[in-house]
């Protein structure tokens, strides 16, 4: 909205464009090349779209604007907007133009001049005004503009009428403004919104005919709007602006909010925006008002409540900054970083007043939507008090009846591991999982009752909001920080105290935990499905799913989501796991399709495990390479000397390796533990169960499956193996090191796609595997997208070669269709062509 | 009056809730919308509505045709947002009398409720500029993650937003599915929300929207026949009569925004279902132009800049 430059010349040098015809086998017939307008139609008031033929001058397309029906679809949206821009600056610049290109419409127009303004012309002036058709308007608009004594006259007349208390008179009055502003011009919007006459016309307008009451809009502006000036400005001008755009908001959004039409409406937000940015341009260059506002904020014997409106103030800043241009604005926030803007809104962040922590958390927000490295680079800074605990604290705080989820939405785009930026992010990551993962868990244990005693619960509780958003965090995590979450869940059983959510009684909260796990699940790692199998830790779910019965609800959903997530993805451990411990549970729901193919799933693994006792997780039918690269993965993690950890540095590795009962490490520190202790019975062999206090061993009502033994041989033979692979694993290790950057961001590009989705879907999930072969991606995430752009991609197919169209796959979906004002022709005859149906 | 009572005829004055409300509201919604089932039973007499888009004086219309909730059993079929100028009244009405009525009012997700869809077609910006932050928009998004797949009613009429899926040729399916997420690029819950019947195809073939299928009489046919319903009931497409039946009376579209994008000039419909599902479409013309506008946003009482 609001660029006449940009569109003038958009106008001016008619672009060229090509016509196709969608026919009816669905190609794209050519119909020519011509020059594109927008125009008034013959006979009509109606705008239309026209393209007339560069050689013979036919035209080729004609199409009626108002009456254009769009279909949306996922990817059409900027040629959508491309061309609505157009056609609604086309519109406006209709109007300028006239102004100066006299041949323009004028030579129908009755209207050669304006009457005097004086009380007995009133009438005159309001017919002319009211029922000019556009031609007339243009004139119009034109008159009024020359005549540099209209509005000072007219105001003058409006202040006799109402010291004389003229009702008619103002009624007439109220209806010519209201009618001049509607004929929507730059130009004579400047004048009336000058400091001279803006009061007098919102005055003016305080005499609807329709409205019985006579409204008090300038007593409101004047007595009842307070203007804060946190630091006093001294440029004249600066507060001219201030001043003026409060007031012409005032007037859009109160005072003649049910008479504007939408173009009137763009041409005034159009002004505000353009006074914002002239106001916080000419603020942020003026030094000593910039460093007089920080020093007050600094200054101990500035008041709270005056500190307080300065943060405000600060807020309204930024947040008005958006009107700059984007280097600009850019400069200002990386100035305002300077001046010291982090220590401001951490000191607000440690307010009592919730108010003012929202305000904190919104500046904070408003930085990251610039430019996230900023606050990164704040955050990871070792002096003074750490911002990133503020922020965790703050998710964790009850914000009461005030919305809170900026705290989420910051620490989320904090720990965003999808956005290029090494050092930095895997310090905050790093700050994150060392002192503040554990924050997170501890307000979950505190607020939800141990198994069989809802009556645990002390005050500590959290409300659900937080824990909800809390396990989406964890979500997240799960899917930015493989290795750390699996040591960090490995080490400090947090799966299991996740899970203790399942005992709340908001069923989203239960939901949300059940997702949890099932996030855990889409990682394929065996160490994770092995400690999930090892401890038990599917027993609550299962426990909520038995509880809810029959219901058809969201519970009910989710865990059979998870069914068949295990079945299809052919994770035999948990599929062994889930039918030998809790199959008498199960089986009162083998009517639900999904648990009874659990069962068959369980029934063929049986056999095809019998004779080979193999007890890989992973999927056969997985291609070698595949495997290949997951075990280096794997190899990667077993490193003790792993890239990740060393930079975390959370623990010395020995004590590590102390700290760790379960020998999750299939390398040869498990290898040298005695083998497993005969009480040992599912299919899965796990040594030293007597570690584990908290494991519950599985009812074993079903008859023992008979390869045990072979099971477990194989095992051993294989961490044998795996003990003195080494000196090839870490060749295969730097490879690995060579191999992950790409795979990250190739990974990084399609999850981003997924935007705020906690949960990969089934098929994002595989996905996710594919990306393990670097090039195996072309057929997954992105080749879709190329599917989604089918206008725009079967328009061009026959001119692309193939190279040609990966290329494209490339670039921003966005970037494309407005490039080519040929694709948003063809569009908009295909629209044409869906409408007749 | 309760304070929902009191929200509700707020809403219907097209006024919006203050942020600490909506965020009330939303949780309260979270609890009911998390007993639904993918496949909500919905009993008769009910009526059905498609798209609203943000038309607020338009559903108003809608409502004046079909009757007031309670009074009237509804159930909306998705796309209360974007492209019209209130969707946040529009939703957070609908989400209201869900929470007052939760038996008598039932709402399934639509393509446009999901958070990349509302970025680039109105809501999150309508949000933002009437609330001055998207927290709103977060709230009723993570809202939507909750809404209901698609319906059934008295086991005979099946409703969904898009249409059919080739990943899905039960009602059991839809069942196995976590709705709780963004709506995704692929997959059958985003074919529910995507798909559009198209007379040419004979089975499945690609849909020009970039997502969901286009399906054929065949695939219907068979898809009924499995499930013994006697027709799908959807929304999702632009019918300038309001209604479309299709393949041999098997799926009706049914669309309710008049005047669609306010330039359309098409007549939206409403399809009523008494208690032995006898049908009868009510056609409805857009509200006249002197029962909408704006109404006055209440001004910031101070201001530094």
């Amino acid at each position: 909205m609001g660029a006449p430059d940009k569109s003038q010349a958009n106008t001016n040098s008619m672009q060229r464009v090509k016509v196709y015809r969608l026919n009816e086998d669905g190609k794209w017939d050519d119909q020519g090349t011509g020059h594109v307008t927008v125009d008034y139609m013959e006979r009509s008031e109606e705008l239309g779209l026209f393209v007339i033929d560069e050689e013979d001058n036919e035209t080729l397309l004609l199409h009626r604007i108002s009456s254009m029906i769009s279909t949306e679809s996922k990817k059409e949206s900027t040629g959508c907007s491309y061309i609505w821009d157009h056609i609604c600056s086309v519109q406006r610049n209709l109007h300028f133009n006239s102004l100066n290109n006299e041949t323009f419409h004028s030579a129908n127009s009755e209207l050669r001049e304006l009457p005097v303004v004086e009380l007995s012309t009133l009438p005159l002036i309001l017919k002319t005004v009211a029922e000019s058709g556009i031609a007339d308007q243009m004139r119009l608009t034109e008159l009024i503009l020359t005549d540099q004594e209209f509005f000072r006259k007219l105001m003058g007349l409006f202040r006799i009428c109402e010291d004389l208390e003229n009702v008619d008179g103002l009624h007439m009055i109220y209806k010519i403004v209201r009618g001049i502003i509607l004929l929507n011009s730059p130009q004579i919007f400047e004048k009336i919104f000058g400091d001279d006459l803006i009061m007098d016309v919102i005055g003016s307008l305080e005499y609807d005919p329709e409205v019985p009451h006579v409204q008090h809009h300038r007593n409101f502006l004047k007595e009842h709007v307070v203007f804060k000036e946190a630091i006093p400005i001294k440029d004249h001008m600066v507060l001219s602006k201030i001043h003026q755009t409060y007031k012409v908001g005032y007037l859009k959004d109160v005072v003649l909010a049910r008479v504007l039409d939408e173009a009137t409406v763009g041409n005034l937000n159009s002004i505000i925006h353009a006074n914002n940015a002239i106001v916080v341009s000419l603020l942020k260059d003026d030094s000593t008002f910039i460093q007089e506002l920080f020093a007050r904020l600094r200054s101990p014997s500035t008041s709270a409540e005056s500190k307080r409106n300065l943060v405000y103030f600060l807020h309204e800043f930024c947040s008005l900054s958006k009107s700059l241009p984007m280097v600009q604005q850019l400069r200002l926030f990386r100035d305002l970083m300077n001046e010291g803007i982090f220590d401001i809104v951490t000191d607000a962040l440690q307010s009592q007043d919730k108010k003012l922590v929202l305000t904190g958390t919104d500046i904070l927000n408003l930085f990251m939507n610039q430019d996230p490295n900023l606050l990164r680079s704040y955050v990871v800074r070792q002096e003074g008090i750490p911002l990133l605990g503020l922020l965790v604290k703050g998710m964790i705080t009850d914000f009461g009846e005030d919305m809170h989820c900026q705290f989420l939405e910051i620490l989320r785009s904090l720990l965003d591991s999808y956005t290029l930026s090494g050092a930095q992010r895997d310090a905050i990551i790093e700050i994150f999982y060392e002192k503040h993962l554990g924050q997170l868990i501890d307000v979950i244990t505190a607020s939800c009752p141990l198994e069989g005693n809802a009556q645990s619960i002390d005050q500590n509780v959290a409300k659900p909001e937080i824990l909800s958003n809390i396990c989406e965090l964890l979500c997240f995590c799960v899917l930015h920080h493989p290795y750390r979450i699996k040591c960090n869940f490995l080490l400090n059983n947090v799966i299991d105290k996740v899970l203790l959510v399942t005992q709340r009684r908001e069923k989203y909260l239960v939901v949300a935990a059940v997702r949890f796990v099932r996030t855990i699940l889409s990682r394929h790692d065996e160490h994770l499905i092995n400690h999930i199998v090892k401890n038990n830790l599917l027993k609550p779910i299962v426990g909520a799913f038995v509880g809810n019965g029959i219901r058809y609800n969201l519970l009910n959903s989710a865990v059979l989501e998870l069914f068949e997530f295990i079945r299809k993805e052919n994770l035999k451990a948990l599929v062994k796991y889930l039918v030998d411990s809790f199959w008498d549970q199960l089986v009162k729901f083998e009517f639900f399709a999904s648990v009874q193919a659990l069962k068959v799933k369980y029934e063929q693994c049986l056999e095809s495990f019998g004779p080979k006792g193999s007890t890989n997780v992973s999927d056969p039918r997985k291609r070698t390479d595949e495997r290949a690269l997951e075990k280096e993965e794997e190899d990667y993690f077993n490193e003790d000397s792993d890239e990740e950890d060393t930079a975390s540095a959370s623990m010395p590795n020995s004590q590590k390796v102390q700290a760790q009962p379960q020998p999750v490490l299939s390398n040869g520190v498990a290898a040298n533990h005695p083998p497993s202790s005969p009480r040992s019975v599912g299919l899965v062999d796990y040594d030293d169960d007597e570690d584990d206090e908290d494991y519950k061993p599985p009812p074993r009502k079903h008859p023992k499956p008979p390869m045990k033994k072979g099971t477990m041989e194989s095992l051993r033979l294989k961490r044998k193996l795996a003990s003195k692979d080494r000196e090839p694993e870490l060749a295969k290790r730097q490879r690995l090191g060579k191999n992950s950057k790409p795979k990250e961001s190739v990974f990084a590009a399609l999850c981003t796609t997924l935007s705020q989705a906690v949960l990969p879907n089934k098929k994002t999930a595989s996905n996710m595997h594919a990306t393990h072969t670097a090039d195996g991606v072309s057929n997954s995430g992105e080749g879709k997208i190329q599917e989604n752009e089918h206008a725009i991609s079967r328009s061009c197919a026959d001119s692309n070669n193939s190279e040609d169209e990966d290329n494209r796959e490339k670039e921003p979906a966005t970037s494309r269709g407005c490039s080519d004002p040929c694709m948003v022709l063809r569009r908009i005859d295909s629209w044409v062509e869906r409408t007749a149906h | 009056m309760s304070d929902l009572d009191r929200q509700i005829e707020q809403l219907k004055k097209c006024e919006p809730l203050k942020e600490s409300e909506v965020k009330a509201l939303c949780l309260k919604a979270m609890e009911i919308l998390v007993e639904e089932s993918n496949v909500q039973r919905v009993d008769a007499p009910v009526t059905i509505c498609g798209d609203i888009h943000g038309q607020f004086y338009d559903m108003k219309e809608l409502f004046k045709v079909g009757g007031d909730c309670p009074k009237t059993n509804y159930l909306f079929l998705g796309d209360f947002v974007d492209r019209g100028f209130y969707s946040v009244e529009t939703f957070l009405l609908l989400l209201a009398l869900k929470v007052r009525y939760p038996d008598r009012i039932t709402l399934i997700r639509g393509n446009h409720e999901s958070r990349q869809i509302t970025q680039v077609y109105g809501f999150y910006d309508e949000c933002l500029r009437k609330y001055g932050s998207v927290n709103v928009w977060r709230y009723c998004t993570d809202i939507f993650d909750y809404l209901s797949l698609s319906a059934l009613i008295e086991n005979k009429i099946f409703s969904v937003h898009g249409g059919l899926s080739p990943a899905i040729s039960t009602l059991d399916q839809i069942r196995t599915i976590d709705r709780k997420q963004e709506v995704p690029h692929d997959g059958a819950m985003c074919d529910l929300l995507w798909s559009d019947p198209e007379d040419i195809v004979d089975g499945w073939g690609l849909s020009p929207r970039g997502a969901g299928f286009l399906f054929g009489g065949s695939v219907v046919s068979s898809f009924n026949h499995a499930n013994n319903i006697d027709y799908i009931c959807r929304a999702h497409q632009l019918v300038m009569e309001g209604y479309k039946w299709m393949f041999n009376n098997q799926i009706v579209t049914v669309w309710s925004a008049p005047n669609y994008c306010y330039r359309c000039g098409n007549v939206a419909a409403i399809l009523e279902l008494d208690e032995n599902l006898n049908k009868q479409f009510r056609v409805f013309d857009a509200a006249p132009q002197e029962s909408r506008g704006t109404p006055a946003k209440k001004p910031a009482p101070d201001y530094f800049l």
